[in-house]
């Protein structure tokens, strides 16, 4: 991180004008949110489809896949995740890890709350 | 395709990298609360699931799923076009900036048009519980009951459950007769319908808010520098973010019962007025 | 003025005789004409608008310290009626029904809105910009709204407690809450709701800072430990406080709508609510202990003259009581109708997590051990906690035991160990800190004899207060009783007695603390010779904090190291490791 040692700083209210010249991080090009976009619009015809089928107690499970998987290409792609730096990467994946934990918990005690003494 | 950036620098910052990635990391945490409001309304959801599945399962029946359907393709297509935006401005396009955030915007508010309609409907059709009263139709089922057997004039007549009655007998799953269910724990479930999809359409308005805002500031040449598109950026975190829950909304919601294409289709129509429904 | 030296220059600047070694090079202590001359936050912009529109971290943290001291008060007054009412068997003051809301005033103003907010919205907002060498905080515009959002917040919960009350405990256990309480339950909750918002703005800006805003050469293992316990605190409030938010709007809709998804009519489930509410409340009660910790490790350090033993033990720790409190709240639900299953897992967790607290206090105690120790005010109340803390922390072993807990479950047991954490422990770590950071935040000295004596009574107050609670608990007293068996009135009156001594402790402060703004005398730089980086800087701080972007050579606690200067007098980095410590118990150059 550039910084500059002996830089005060005015203390003017408000913002300086420092007008820096940076290269950005990458920008992908149009056709790849499209293919993404497509890819998206297909997983959630898909999920509809197994809605609409006959396929009992594992519709819910296909559509959880199915939604898990939209779910990490939205965020890979269009949220930019796949380029991002560790730091979010952690702070993204401890959001899911935390909630994880929440439903293994209480989860836990919905299915074993009748089972009795141990 | 790399971008040069140009913009202030607050005064609390060193320099613009450090300044743009700061930001980009506060809209992160603040997604991560997002997730975990979601996930314990999504939590409870699923205690519930597992122990009430076929009762569940009605509950998502008497939904409308044909509106769900276009609305998750609204959604998904509004994500696009902030997605475009944000790349046709580090293009060198404010116009089309401009332009693709005022679509998200339009997308968003056919969303929330269509969300609204379909509050509508199930109001019509007396599905809100503790709150409904009896519908014309289901009133009529109530007298038929009585008048076959009189004893059962004194028994509690719950309006939700007999316009729920109604409204899945109304619905034709491939000429199969509906599962039995509870009625009070088709209750349940619609809280879980009116609380969660009621949560995803505040953080849609929310969001909206926050895009029109930006919309005007595009207008008024605030993202001229360009550095600045990193709050565009921040937004369309948020905004994907919203298109995530509704990801995970849909098939918890909707499509947990059973299902038709035909019969989607058949809902959305009376949805937009060309079907006069059956109530 | 001569600008802060930096390793390599030519021309040394005169650092004064110092027994200690500051983070960076100090920055010239001013003669007191200059130190009335110089602008600091506090005078160089006037004007009410300049403090109601301010994005000063330093104005914030102040404007916070004001709103929760007259929250506190309102607090104590609620508890002063509970407390009064105890003394007779059959309460002497208040109705039943007054009773049920004056102790839930007590536990929910002291808990949202004293508790939680204090240590970071006071000193985390002061302070860790300055601790890590940063002009502001992350998202300066971001923590004025935050101070906003949880002033309303507070304003109308306190509203709603005064038109109609609140008499469900500070719990909200539905089906009471949802069905059969005739009181505020919607709107207090909206305000506890909005409240919370302020809890995740804060900390989302404190991690921000954190990460990004270090200045050259703090690295993560010379951040004080005051910084690591508010990041762990930070972490733990964006993870738990949303789903508060989720549980509290479900109870809103409950109330709204008539049925909701906790109730049993519809086949709801009242022990989801708990499960919910709970994964929230028992990491708020670390949210609340963490940054009281992280205060005793500044004081203790600078008062024993001696670096913290421990450093990194006491840093993970930090961490590993934030993850860690995640996985224990079941213990609150032993006996609510949870699983047995899931209450072995929890119980088992529960022992897990006295750990990393237990690696802390014998961090603290070995610091102490050999330091040259001076009783100042902070330092009562810094010692005073690990004594009380662990106190209230081992009788927390015997609640979170499932086969003990059945006999002190919602007994006065619990009471007295929660007052011991949270009085005994974190009231008295915000006391030692505001006492120790007082005078860099205003510039002024306080009178060390009341300020001891204050300390002192505070302390016997509060543990002759809870001692007897213990007892009475243990015989059998419940919690949450306007009535009793006669058999308890001993307890109960002792209790009351030592509640209005510790009432005239807390009083204290207030007259000597504010007195001191009119009568203090000077406070300078470091009145306490600590080494953060806050104490390189004037008190009052100027508006940005430092002079020039602050560069950091040593640790956070070099006390014992006051060769290190030589380093910065000379310019030679013989000896500096790459840590950052001066080379002096490996017997080298310095011959110290």
């Amino acid at each position: 991180m550039d910084h500059d040692h002996t830089h005060t700083h005015a203390h003017g209210a408000g913002a300086e004008m420092h007008s820096q010249e940076l290269v950005e991080h990458e920008v992908a090009p149009n056709a790849k949110s499209l293919t993404t976009f497509a890819v998206l619009a297909v997983l959630a015809l898909l999920a509809l489809f197994i809605g609409f089928s006959n396929l009992g107690e594992w519709k819910v499970v296909a559509n959880l896949l199915v939604a898990t998987v939209q779910a990490c290409i939205l965020a890979f792609f269009f949220m930019d995740l796949r380029q991002a730096d560790k730091l979010t990467w952690l702070i993204a994946l401890s959001s899911v890890f935390w909630t994880f934990l929440m439903f293994l918990f209480i989860l836990t005690d919905q299915l074993t709350r009748h089972l009795g003494v141990l | 395709m790399a971008a040069n950036l140009k913009g202030p620098v607050a005064h609390h910052f060193n320099n613009l990298n450090q300044q743009l990635t700061t930001v980009r990391m506060g809209m992160w945490m603040f997604l991560v609360t997002e997730v975990l409001f979601f996930g314990g309304a999504f939590c409870a959801y699923t205690a519930y699931r597992v122990w009430f599945t076929s009762d569940f399962e009605a509950g998502s029946a008497a939904l409308n799923v044909g509106i769900a359907s276009v609305n998750t393709f609204l959604l998904l297509t509004s994500s696009l076009t902030i997605t475009l935006g944000i790349r046709a401005a580090y293009a060198g396009n404010p116009k089309g900036l401009r332009n693709y955030l005022l679509a998200t915007i339009i997308l968003g508010v056919a969303f929330l048009g269509l969300k609204g309609r379909e509050y509508q409907l199930d109001y019509q059709e007396g599905l809100i519980p503790n709150v409904s009263v009896l519908t014309p139709e289901a009133q009529k089922v109530v007298n038929e009951r009585i008048a076959k057997d009189p004893g059962k004039a004194d028994e509690k007549v719950y309006p939700f459950n007999e316009n729920l009655a109604v409204v899945l007998h109304h619905e034709k799953f491939k000429g199969e007769p509906f599962v039995a269910y509870d009625p009070f724990r088709v209750q349940l479930f619609f809280m879980f319908y009116y609380s969660m999809t009621g949560l995803h359409v505040l953080h849609m308005i929310i969001g909206l808010g926050l895009l029109t805002w930006q919309y005007i500031l595009a207008c008024r040449g605030f993202f001229d520098y360009n550095a600045r598109y990193v709050y565009i950026e921040a937004m369309s975190l948020y905004w994907h973010f919203v298109d995530m829950a509704w990801m995970f909304l849909l098939p918890l919601l909707y499509l947990a019962g059973p299902h038709s294409a035909s019969q989607a289709l058949e809902q959305f129509k009376v949805a937009i007025g060309l079907a006069s429904g059956t109530h | 003025m001569t600008t802060a030296n930096s390793i390599g220059t030519d021309t040394p600047m005169a650092i004064p005789k110092l027994d200690y070694t500051p983070q960076m090079s100090p920055e010239p202590e001013l003669t007191p004409t200059e130190q009335r001359e110089k602008p600091n936050y506090l005078n160089w912009q006037y004007g009410l608008l300049s403090w109601v529109l301010t994005v000063d971290h330093k104005r914030i943290g102040l404007m916070y310290l004001v709103s929760v001291s007259i929250f506190f008060m309102f607090g104590a007054i609620a508890a002063g009626l509970v407390r009064t009412n105890l003394i007779m068997p059959t309460g002497a003051i208040l109705e039943l029904d007054q009773y049920n809301k004056a102790f839930t005033a007590h536990g929910t103003i002291m808990l949202f809105l004293f508790l939680i907010p204090v240590i970071p919205g006071v000193l985390g907002n002061f302070l860790v910009p300055m601790m890590v060498g940063a002009k502001d905080m992350a998202f300066p515009k971001l923590n004025l709204m935050s101070y906003y959002v949880w002033a309303a917040g507070a304003l109308f919960f306190v509203w709603q407690l005064t038109v109609g009350g609140l008499d469900t405990g500070w719990t909200l256990y539905p089906p009471y809450s949802s069905k059969y309480s005739h009181t505020n339950v919607l709107y207090a909750g909206l305000g506890i709701f909005i409240t919370g918002f302020s809890s995740i703005l804060t900390a989302i800006n404190i991690i921000a800072t954190v990460h990004k805003m270090r200045c050259p050469g703090m690295t993560w293992g010379r951040l004080p430990l005051f910084v690591w316990a508010m990041y762990a605190t930070s972490v733990i409030q964006i993870l738990a406080t949303p789903v508060l938010a989720v549980t509290v709007v479900m109870l809103a809709v409950e109330k709204i709508f008539g049925v909701g998804i906790y109730d049993p009519t519809i086949g709801g489930d009242p022990i989801l609510f708990q499960h919910m509410f709970w994964f929230y409340s028992h990491p708020a009660v670390y949210i609340m202990i963490l940054p009281g910790m992280g205060v005793i490790n500044e004081v203790l350090t600078c008062f024993s003259r001696k670096n913290i033993f421990g450093y990194k033990a006491v840093a993970w720790s930090s961490v590993g009581i934030a993850v860690v409190g995640f996985l224990v709240w079941g213990h609150h639900m032993f006996l609510a109708g949870q699983g047995y299953f899931l209450g072995q897992v929890f119980a088992l967790l529960t022992m897990l997590v006295a750990v990393p607290s237990a690696i802390k206090v014998f961090n603290w105690t070995a610091t102490l051990y050999g330091g040259s120790i001076t009783f100042q005010a902070p330092m009562i109340f810094a010692i005073g906690f690990i004594i009380l803390f662990t106190i209230g922390g081992v009788t927390g072993l015997f609640l979170g035991s499932m086969g003990t807990d059945i006999h002190l479950h919602d007994t006065y047991f619990v009471i007295a160990h929660f007052h011991y954490t949270m009085v005994g422990g974190m009231m008295f770590a915000w006391q030692a800190g505001l006492h120790f950071w007082w005078p860099k935040m205003t510039g002024k000295m306080y009178s060390d004899f009341w300020s001891r004596l204050a300390a002192v009574v505070m302390l016997v107050g509060f543990a002759l207060t809870f001692l007897p609670q213990f007892v009475a608990g243990y015989m059998g007293m419940p919690r949450r009783y306007p009535n009793y068996p006669p058999e308890f009135q001993i307890y109960n009156v002792l209790s009351t007695a030592a509640a209005y001594l510790q009432g005239i402790g807390f009083a204290m402060p207030a007259f000597y603390l504010i007195g001191s703004l009119f009568f203090g005398k000077p406070a300078g730089n470091n009145p306490f010779r600590a080494t953060g980086l806050e104490w390189q800087t004037s008190s009052p701080p100027g508006p940005h904090n430092f002079e020039s972007l602050p560069q950091v050579y040593f640790g956070p606690y070099e006390y014992s190291v006051p060769d290190g200067l030589k380093i910065l007098n000379d310019g030679s980095t013989n000896g500096v490791h790459s840590n950052g410590s001066a080379n002096t118990d490996k017997g080298a150059a310095h011959g110290s």
